[in-house]
């Protein structure tokens, strides 16, 4: 039984506003659309809630949820065997205006510019930078959610953040004549 | 990292992820309401008696095996001795002692995949997956709950789309 001197749906409900745009911006990632980012968090819940009863029904580390994220989304693919199918999802599933990040720069025109780059980001360099960005997770913790070395995910992080500077330097060069 | 990108890290950072929608906020908080009220349905505490039957099945089994291994040598090709018809009644009896409460799947990755090409020139990479299963099972009449944990290693072989 959890500690009754704290409410434990409180502090689930107050985590859960606290760390629902980090999951969700990690799910939206590895799903095809919002509905499927926010079902998947609620899966994990369910699963978080039972790894965590064991201690005292404390609301998740970050780590852990990230982790229990990636493997609910690898089993929710696999079992509608869509793999292939996802895949190609990833890359398009942000058709339309259909963004899981809100432009808050002053610029508003170089924000959706570097929100669009990230979504086209390919899918491993999009994963470190999602979790080291909007997760706030470090390298040791994204190499062991990923199953990859500290250094790896270092590297595919700057790659990505390279990237990145890349396009948006093209663009402006373009837009600049 | 140079200023440049310093810079970038920053404009990425200004970028906030969406939070939950209205509605599958009020989805995770009914959830989060339902699961702490289901903790909170007072149980039995299993006392230590009561976890005397997980060292008493044990002791059971491995009596029943003997007494079944006997029975065959004694018996040896004669009709089916009591202590068969003994251990279906028992697995009938031990499936109704328990009852299931959830059963889990979830599947990992425990190395990156190796890529490799075929004769015919195809990019292909090779990975394994492990499948685990977590069933939970309560002990009827001691309340005591047991998880059972299984796994499964899978060979995953598909087309490399991903460069």
């Amino acid at each position: 039984m959890f500690d009754r001197r704290i409410d434990p749906g409180e502090a689930w409900r107050e985590w859960l506003e606290e760390s629902a745009p980090r999951l969700l911006a990690y799910a939206r990632a590895r799903c095809n659309d919002a509905q499927e980012a926010e079902d998947l968090l609620q899966d994990a819940l369910i699963k978080l809630w039972g790894y965590q009863k064991e201690r005292a029904c404390r609301p998740p580390d970050l780590p852990l949820a990230f982790s229990v994220m990636r493997y609910l989304a690898l089993d929710r693919g696999r079992r509608k065997g869509r793999r292939e199918k996802r895949d190609r999802k990833i890359i398009q599933f942000q058709s339309g205006e259909d963004h899981w990040l809100d432009p808050t720069l002053e610029d508003s025109e170089e924000a959706k510019l570097l929100r669009n780059e990230v979504e086209d980001l390919p899918d491993k360099l999009r994963e470190a930078l999602t979790l080291k960005i909007w997760g706030g997770l470090t390298f040791a913790e994204i190499g062991s959610l990923l199953k990859i070395s500290h250094n790896t995910a270092a590297s595919r992080y700057r790659y990505a953040v390279e990237q990145l500077q890349k396009k948006l330097k093209h663009l402006h060069n373009i837009k600049n004549g | 990292m140079d200023n440049a990108l310093k810079d970038l890290e920053l404009k990425l950072e200004s970028l906030s992820p969406r939070g939950l929608s209205d509605e599958g906020r009020k989805s995770c908080h009914q959830l989060i309401d339902q699961l702490v009220d289901e903790y909170n349905i007072p149980s039995k505490t299993p006392d230590k008696g009561d976890r005397n039957w997980i060292g008493s099945a044990a002791a059971a089994a491995t009596a029943l095996g003997i007494g079944i291994s006997g029975g065959w040598y004694l018996g040896m090709n004669k009709t089916p001795s009591l202590h068969v018809i003994d251990e279906q009644s028992n697995k009938a009896s031990n499936a109704l002692a328990f009852e299931h409460l959830d059963r889990e799947k979830w599947i990992f990755a425990k190395e990156p995949p190796n890529v490799y090409v075929t004769k015919s020139g195809e990019i292909r990479e090779i990975s394994r997956e492990v499948e685990v299963t977590e069933e939970v099972v309560q002990h009827r009449e001691s309340g005591v709950v047991v998880t059972i944990e299984t796994t499964d290693h899978h060979v995953v072989d598909a087309p490399k789309s991903d460069f």
